[in-house]
């Protein structure tokens, strides 16, 4: 066994792990964030995307012991105070949430994308989508939340300063 | 007739749930207790099991136990009894699962897989039906000739690898080949792929130490879960409870029974601890069912006017190392193999035949895009052979009113507008193209019917319990699976409608018990909507009455002079003459604490009318009962220097009688369309001559991205109410796959006139073309 200290959704914890777990292992069977998910274990499906140090990135492909003081925010840290986040409030509203698998890490890589950059084109969303599958939607769904959530975020940003 | 909840747009149920990560899926699950599973996977996709030792897999840190199929007593099944959850003595294709290592971590099990040591005899590998038929072969079933079947419909043919053989005659198509003035033969092949769901599977499985069982899984079909455990150890039905949580998608492959039965064997050699397995992605390749993989050999014969007079066709089903669940994909097809057209006369046979490759399952619209694919490119082959518009060729043959598809079944308007649907396709993407080559690209359009009835067991039901709370709220249980389709929010918005009250009233399930939900066959064949909201309608109805009789006792009137507006049962006459719903229903509290009435909590089912099994003599029989049709149509675009395919625009219309959740129907076809396109230009499960799969990952298997999206798609719904569906709805979840393949390959000819027989037709197989055809350009810098 051996110990990291890193954020996780505003915490900052000492975890314990074996050595070779991804952060995907780590979040979904040492810490029971199950809101991340595994689709292929080899950076195809875009199902476990989480945001480590403001970034989107593939959790299973990331070895967690690289982790040591990193940021790492999950989608079961994105609401806060029972309220959802204007990215997810988009999703609801345009109907893109189908068996919801997908969802999760679609919603991350989105976020990690409206922090860094609000005005992001629809090429730029449509490029950052492209890492993801999913076989519900057809997509168009998917594009069409991301334009509504980036129009909230944009809101949003407004209200809370 | 104006509907104040149906049809109109509305929130899924589930949508928070799954937002914020709290949607529990399969694997999200830990019980205390629970250990993990890991499978062992043969060599060879096909030897003899000469000895296993696991001696030193037992000593390994963290190994509760090493468990092989030698305990298994028979197979199982569910038409036909020839699968075993674990190898017993012989191996039949490469996922199958030879043993497996319980441990208390998933890691100290899969460190102990390379330990068990198994001795193999490797046998001739067959992949392919045609060559697993040659009388020379080698038998993967020695005795199939033991197996139960259900009837004998799934009857196999003993010392050959045939599993089942089912055959249809209408009319004399000798005549009809006579008749004609034009013959077009021809051969198609639809290559295996796999449904892939983004989740891929998990099951857990728990033997109680007083002899129950209890399953969490990822599965539509709980209640045939449920079954089949049951019969494989013996047990009382009552006795095995499944629970499904939240799934991930299922495309087919999680409708019928799949790993839940191996998990139960492994996990009952643990009593008392619930033992999970979760797939890789490699796994869920390999060891669960792959779809699709038919080869059609097709005859038409048509007049010099354009009348269909005959159809001869054999088809021939690659079905895998077990042919339970792949018999009913090759019965579909043979039924199916008219598609929308009228055939006077047909003759139509089809085998189901043992390969060495993964079982073959359910995938999305199982059986019709398979035949549908060969029927509607042979259509486009006749119409150029009789110098005719495929779209005026295909119009002449629709099946229409009072005409019969090739087993006979009659069709009624009420099924319908085809018309309709080709008019619309064609008014978005009319049938010629302006500019056919430019610098860098060809252009072609093409067209394809479509149609799809649920085939499902004619006892198949769909349950619904309404539960009246005391403020007047309902409580909805069904056992229908929404793998995202939106089914929870159709059932809700059914509810509403039959039920007068606003959908917030109305708490939908959101998992699945056979413990507690109503009984329903299995969520499959396009049917919940159909069944579905007409068992809503029912139990709705059944409450109101209800609902009615105890206002009559306490209003005093008759119930049938009651009326009911889902807050209030009041006098139709006078209408201030009421009592409120709430006060009623679970009886009446009169005056002198005395209670009155029933407790409205009602439970009702539906089967679709009049479906029969088809009969053992010919084929025939209603063996559809509700058919939904379509037309799709697409302008292809081709890159002359690489061979992609292009979708600049993809067009589908279906007559779905009713659409009951717009954005979730859109939806349905949208995603539908893109699997289409999935299945046509790069979907493919390929072998290797030994059995192995080539492409068991998402890097290797593509799956369509938002780059391969249509440049842009039409929607259209037709919408001519069914005679028994609810509010005239019928089923649509399926169908826009259906045409793609077709569509897109007549597209293509259209574009560079090459026919393509087979799909998947992937870029290098067009860039060969092209440059066979002289049709490529060179860039001009090279
Ligand atoms: S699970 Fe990480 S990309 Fe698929
Ligand atoms: S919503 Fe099901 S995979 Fe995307």
């Amino acid at each position: 066994m051996q110990s990291i200290t890193v954020t996780i959704n505003g915490e900052k914890k000492e975890i314990y792990f074996e050595g070779g777990e991804t952060l995907l292992d780590v979040l979904r069977d040492n810490l029971y964030l199950t809101g991340t998910k595994y689709g292929c274990g080899q950076g195809a499906c875009g199902a476990c995307t989480v945001v480590v140090n403001g970034e989107a990135v593939k959790s299973c492909m990331v070895l967690f012991r690289r982790l040591e003081g990193a940021e790492i925010l999950t989608i079961e840290g994105l609401s806060k105070n029972g309220e959802l986040h204007p990215i997810q409030k988009a999703f609801i509203d345009a109907d893109a949430v189908h068996c919801g698998f997908c969802t999760p890490g679609i919603i991350m890589e989105l976020y990690a994308l409206f922090t860094k950059n609000p005005d992001a084109s629809e090429e730029e969303i449509k490029k950052a989508l492209n890492k993801h599958l999913c076989r519900c939607t057809g997509y168009l769904p998917l594009i069409e939340a991301a334009k509504i959530a980036q129009k909230y975020y944009k809101e949003s940003i407004g209200k809370e300063v | 007739m104006e509907y104040k909840y149906i049809g109109k747009d509305a929130k899924r149920p589930s949508a928070v749930e799954r937002i914020t990560g709290k949607a529990i899926f399969v694997d999200d699950i830990r019980l205390p207790g629970m250990l993990y599973a890991k499978i062992l996977y043969p060599k060879y996709a096909h030897a003899k099991i000469l000895s296993i030792d696991t001696s030193e897999a037992e000593k390994m840190p963290g190994v509760v136990k090493v468990v092989t199929g030698k305990n298994i007593k028979h197979p199982f099944g569910d038409c036909l009894h020839d699968r075993l959850p674990m190898a017993v003595d012989k191996v039949r294709y490469i996922g199958e699962p030879v043993a497996a290592v319980i441990a208390d971590t998933e890691r100290h099990a899969r460190a102990a897989l390379s330990k068990i040591k198994v001795e193999y005899e490797p046998l001739p590998v067959y992949t392919d039906a045609l060559d697993a038929m040659k009388k020379d072969a080698v038998l993967i079933h020695e005795h199939s000739e033991k197996y139960f079947y259900v009837t004998p419909l799934y009857k196999p043919t003993p010392g050959t690898n045939i599993a089942i053989t089912y055959e249809i005659k209408k009319g004399d198509v000798k005549k009809g080949f006579k008749e004609a003035d034009v013959v077009v033969e021809d051969e198609f092949n639809f290559h295996h792929m796999s449904s892939v769901a983004i989740e891929p599977h998990a099951t857990i499985a728990l033997h109680h130490l007083d002899g129950t069982v209890e399953i969490w899984t990822a599965n539509v079909g709980p209640f045939a879960v449920r079954e089949q455990v049951a019969e494989f150890f013996g047990k009382n039905i009552s006795d095995v409870r499944v629970h499904i949580p939240h799934i991930g998608g299922c495309f087919g492959y999680k409708s019928d029974p799949g790993i839940e039965p191996l998990v139960a064997y492994i996990a009952s050699f643990v009593p008392g601890r619930p033992v999970k397995l979760r797939l890789t992605r490699k796994e869920d390749f390999t060891s669960t069912f792959i779809g699709r993989g038919i080869r059609a050999r097709v005859k038409v014969g048509a007049t010099k006017d354009g009348k269909l007079t005959a159809l001869e066709e054999t088809l021939y089903l690659s079905t895998g190392a077990y042919a339970d669940t792949g018999s009913n994909i090759l019965i579909v097809a043979v039924q199916t193999s008219g598609g929308v057209y009228y055939f006077p006369n047909a003759h139509v046979k089809g085998y189901s035949v043992y390969t060495n490759t993964p079982p073959v399952g359910a995938l999305r619209a199982y059986g019709h895009p398979e035949a549908e694919f060969a029927i509607e490119r042979i259509m486009d082959m006749l119409a150029r052979k009789l110098d005719m518009s495929p779209i005026e060729l295909r119009k002449k043959n629709y099946i229409t009113d009072g005409k019969t598809n090739v087993v006979g079944e009659k069709f009624k308007k009420s099924d319908g507008d085809l018309f309709k649907c080709t008019e619309s396709v064609l008014e978005a993407i009319p049938p010629k193209v302006e500019v056919k080559e430019d610098e860098n690209y060809l252009y072609g359009v093409g067209y394809a019917g479509l149609i799809k009835a649920p085939k499902a067991a004619t006892f198949a039901s769909k349950g619904c319990h309404i539960k009246f709370n005391v403020d007047g709220t309902v409580s909805l249980n069904m056992a229908g699976g929404d793998v995202g389709q939106g089914l929870w929010t159709v059932a809700r918005q059914i509810a509403a409608e039959a039920l007068k009250m606003p959908p917030e009233k109305i708490k939908v399930y959101n998992e699945i018990d056979t413990q507690y939900s109503p009984w329903e066959w299995q969520t499959v064949g396009s049917m919940f909507t159909f069944q579905g909201g007409n068992a809503i309608i029912r139990a709705a109805n059944k409450a109101i009455d209800a609902l009615k009789r105890n206002a009559s006792l306490v209003l005093k009137r008759d119930p049938d002079m009651l009326e009911y507006d889902g807050e209030y049962v009041y006098d139709r006459s006078y209408p201030d003459v009421k009592v409120a719903v709430k006060d009623i229903c679970r009886g009446y509290v009169t005056e002198d604490g005395t209670t009155i009435g029933e407790v409205v909590d009602v439970t009702s089912y539906f089967r679709l009318p009049g479906v029969q099994g088809p009969d053992p003599e010919t084929g025939m029989g209603r063996t559809g009962g509700s058919y939904t049709m379509g037309f799709q149509g697409c302008k292809v675009k081709i890159d002359k220097r690489t061979g992609k395919v292009y979708i600049d625009h993809f067009a589908t219309s279906i007559d779905v009688g009713k659409v009951i959740f717009p954005k979730g129907a859109e939806a349905q076809v949208l995603g539908g369309v893109l699997m289409g396109i999935g299945e046509t230009l790069m979907e493919e499960v390929r072998f290797k001559e030994n059995g192995e799969i080539a492409n068991p990952d998402l890097i290797r298997y593509k799956l369509p991205r938002i780059e391969d999206l249509p440049g842009k798609q039409t929607v259209k719904f037709i919408e001519t109410p069914d005679a028994v569906g609810p509010f005239g709805a019928r089923g649509l979840g399926e169908h826009p796959m259906i045409g793609v393949a077709p569509a897109i390959l007549n597209a293509i000819y259209d574009a560079i006139g090459y026919d393509f027989k087979e799909v998947p037709v992937t870029q290098d197989m067009v860039k060969k073309v092209l440059e066979e055809k002289g049709l490529t350009v060179k860039d001009k810098e090279e």
